[in-house]
């Protein structure tokens, strides 16, 4: 069941209209969803038939004969290696030949120094963290700023926000994680920022976030919401 | 949409972007002859420019030519992949220009382009792309105003859905919403 609010994102995202964050963030939903997929696929092809709208008119055929010239050059150096191929048929399999000695070596280089970088990372808890910088959106000001620092291990991290005024009465700002392994973002919870429009605390998703794709910040009803309701004011990716 | 309910058309078109994505040139001569038509429209209508137009369109088939390889059935139908091509191509180009310059030219737009001698429709386009189009400017024409107001606004103009909203004075959610829409509608009403 594909939610309405998903619906719309989806018609606006196939007419290009989503910002890179907002996009990164669908397309993480889509990659999870074969029912929002074949959704989008509809939606794409209404767009198409879109065009077929727009007042008929022909372009000159000077114009076909000069792409026509153009992917006949472009198809050339295909030709010419070809002949090469006839001539050499030795040298693809020398050249498969040296890069297998080559990749066996890389591949007992890149174990040692992923070991090496496990030791690390399991003694380094700045190694564990993941920075996301998130971009405003209207009505969002745009010199606000959010950087959230997550650590997977732990199912926690730290937002930071500085010249974010406080939301009107009634009204509060959540944090939502958008999880590879769940449909709906899940809530991390209220900020609330201080006079200064400045914020930093720790917070902890509702519930345990697989792969963390984005973090995204939505006004929501005063004492926020179990699921997002409200408009998107940042997102990001990492 | 699955194999199951793909048209002939659909099917044929697929064939065609499989033969050129192996470097056949007749496939590509064949599917020029039958999209770029409706593509140069597209170009066209958002341009207002036969000469950024037909650059816009060249660079769409060598794209296409360049990309055929990576096409995706899965995703969108041939039509609609070469259309939302088209689409992104003319948005960088109208990026380019000075925005100023684009919005103020929206008033006098199809006076301008139906005026140009050198792309107006021959009559040797055959009759199943003007009844299509026809059909499809039928059903767009009898969607709600409202739909049909915020479609046209996001797709041909390329305004936003916050710019939408504004010119339109309304939430952004039911601009969403009335695209979302209209979208759905026209894809029903198309399919009967």
């Amino acid at each position: 069941m594909i939610s309405e609010e998903q619906q719309d994102q989806a018609a606006v995202y196939v007419l290009g209209l989503l910002d890179s964050a907002e996009a990164g963030a669908f397309e993480s939903a889509l990659a999870a969803d074969p029912a929002l997929r074949d959704f989008v696929r509809e939606l794409r092809d209404a767009a198409g038939d879109l065009a077929l709208s727009a007042p008929a008119h022909t372009p000159p055929a000077s114009l076909k004969q000069r792409v026509m010239r153009e992917i006949a050059i472009k198809a050339k150096p295909s030709a010419s290696v070809s002949i090469q191929r006839t001539a050499l048929t030795w040298l693809p399999w020398a050249i498969a030949a040296g890069l297998i000695v080559f990749c066996g070596v890389l591949a007992l280089d890149r174990f040692r120094l992923q070991r090496e970088l496990t030791d690390v990372r399991a003694t380094d808890p700045l190694m564990q963290t993941i920075f996301f910088t998130l971009s405003p959106s209207p009505p969002a000001p745009a010199d606000a700023k959010v950087t959230v620092a997550w650590q997977p291990s732990r199912q926690s991290g730290v937002i930071r926000i500085t010249n974010l005024p406080a939301p009107q009465p009634g009204r509060d700002y959540q944090l939502w994680a958008v999880d590879a392994a769940h449909k709906d973002p899940i809530s991390a919870g209220v900020i609330r920022v201080d006079e200064n429009g400045v914020a930093q605390l720790r917070f902890r998703p509702v519930d345990r976030a697989q792969q963390v794709k984005a973090f995204a910040i939505s006004l929501e009803r005063e004492g926020g919401v179990p699921k997002k309701e409200g408009p998107i004011l940042f997102a990001g990716t990492a | 949409m699955g194999e199951e309910t793909a048209t002939a058309q659909q099917i044929a078109d697929r064939e065609m972007i499989a033969r050129i994505g192996r470097g056949d040139q007749s496939a590509f001569s064949a599917l020029y002859d039958r999209l770029s038509g409706p593509l140069y429209s597209l170009a066209l209508r958002m341009l207002r420019d036969s000469a950024d137009a037909q650059e816009a369109l060249q660079d769409v088939f060598l794209q296409i030519w360049a990309r055929a390889g990576t096409y995706d059935p899965e995703q969108s139908s041939v039509f609609s992949w070469t259309v939302l091509l088209t689409r992104s191509r003319v948005i960088d180009r109208l990026r380019a220009r000075d925005r100023r310059l684009r919005l103020a030219v929206v008033s006098t737009d199809d006076k301008e382009s139906r005026a140009d001698a050198s792309t107006i429709e021959s009559a040797a386009d055959t009759a199943d792309r003007n009844d299509e189009a026809a059909r499809v400017r039928f059903v767009l024409n009898n969607l709600p105003s409202e739909q049909r107001e915020a479609i046209e606004l996001a797709f041909f103009e390329h305004l936003t859905h916050q710019e939408i909203a504004a010119q339109l004075g309304q939430p952004l959610g039911t601009i969403k919403a009335r695209i979302r829409r209209g979208l759905l509608k026209l894809r029903q009403r198309l399919r009967i």
